[in-house]
């Protein structure tokens, strides 16, 4: 059932052929964007577009958060512009994302990483952070494919939607709640130690204060960078002063034996 | 999903080609930058915190602020309960699909007691 604990007993049979290993780790992820995506393809058939660029949207751009704002904004005739830059904002978080993933992709040719950013995502770049964190032998190449069998279901996903669009009626506020799902189950993955969680009420509170002032989705870049840089701050002042302190100390669940998201010993 | 949007599909392809644009640009040069030289240390450190900050943010955000007026709302009491269910799936079993499929299914009937 779950591909991201590092468990000993799961260490793949070293015969299994590689798409296999690395289908076996996105597999959860694909089949939760199954019915995400047939709802943000049924989402755009209703805001006017065809399948095709149904299609083509989901290839290039790849974000369900894009997607279904794009939906939403063109159900209210918003222009051209206006969409643009909400993109610009809501898409200005894979700046941070991929950073963090850079350490890991060293001495990738350009190409690969043109390949590699495009197919980035939120929920296959949770995976592949966790897999890079945790697993050795994780390689730029895994971490690609894993990317590209995300992106072939959300793409399939999204055009099948478009495909019975006509024939199914949906409620947006519940299919909403999918991608919100999906956010929820990441940050119970994120949280290690008491002072993550410290730092996750944080960032909720500023999140709506800063959207609340800012009124756009620029909030949520803004918050991000501030709540962040006070866990980095915090942990830095913590581990520098109180070295024992309870804030840092490993959060245990029941999922997992070992904490979920064990960063790497020393770097 | 009353109003039925005018545009044609020549600007709808314009709008996929400028939304790639936007989307591409900063997934793709902190990459290309990061992985040539080498990134601080107290850079990864900071990133640490990156995910569960914006996660967080973009959870807020569907569940507390009004997508119209950008104010604080409570009033979204399916989601709101439906959220507490899915943190204990996800924290008990740790399974992506389990937490998302029984989130659905809680807001669903959760909207559905609460309007009847």
């Amino acid at each position: 059932m779950n591909k991201r604990r590092p468990n000993p007993k799961q260490v793949p049979d070293p015969n299994e052929p590689l798409w296999r290993s690395t289908l076996r780790v996105a597999m959860p992820l694909n089949l939760s964007y199954v019915p995400i995506g047939l709802a943000c393809g049924i989402l755009l058939h209703a805001a006017g577009f065809n399948t095709l660029l149904t299609g083509l949207v989901s290839l290039l751009i790849f974000s369900g958060g894009a997607q279904f704002l794009i939906a939403t904004m063109l159900t209210i005739n918003s222009p051209l512009l206006s969409i643009v830059l909400m993109l610009f904002f809501l898409e200005l978080r894979y700046a941070l994302l991929s950073s963090s993933l850079s350490p890991y992709l060293k001495g990738q040719s350009n190409r690969f990483l043109f390949f590699f950013a495009i197919s980035l995502n939120d929920e296959n770049y949770a995976i592949n952070y966790l897999k890079f964190a945790t697993d050795k032998k994780w390689t730029g190449k895994e971490a690609l494919m894993v990317e590209h069998y995300s992106l072939l279901f959300w793409a399939i996903s999204n055009v099948v939607g478009s495909l019975i669009g006509s024939a199914l009626k949906i409620d947006l506020g519940i299919v909403n709640f999918a991608l919100t799902a999906l956010f929820l189950y990441m940050i119970v993955m994120q949280i290690k130690n008491r002072l993550t969680l410290l730092i996750c009420i944080v960032a909720g509170l500023l999140a709506a204060v800063c959207m609340m002032i800012v009124k756009s989705t620029l909030g949520l870049v803004i918050s991000t960078i501030i709540a962040s840089l006070i866990g980095f701050a915090l942990e830095a002042t913590l581990r520098k002063y109180l070295p024992e302190s309870h804030w840092l100390w490993k959060l245990r669940s029941p999922g997992a034996k070992k904490s979920a998201v064990e960063t790497s010993d020393g770097k | 999903m009353s109003t039925v949007n005018t545009w044609t599909t020549t600007q709808h392809f314009w709008l996929v080609i400028l939304g790639f644009c936007v989307a591409f640009v900063p997934r793709f040069l902190p990459l290309m930058l990061f992985t040539k030289r080498e990134i601080p240390e107290w850079f990864n450190e900071w990133m640490k915190y990156v995910p569960v900050s914006l996660f967080t943010a973009l959870v807020v955000k569907d569940i507390f602020i009004d997508s119209a007026t950008y104010q604080v709302m409570f009033t979204q009491i399916p989601e709101m309960l439906a959220s507490i269910i899915v943190i204990i799936v996800a924290y008990r079993t740790r399974s992506m699909a389990l937490s998302v499929i029984i989130g659905l299914l809680g807001v669903f009937l959760l909207s559905l007691a609460i309007h009847v």
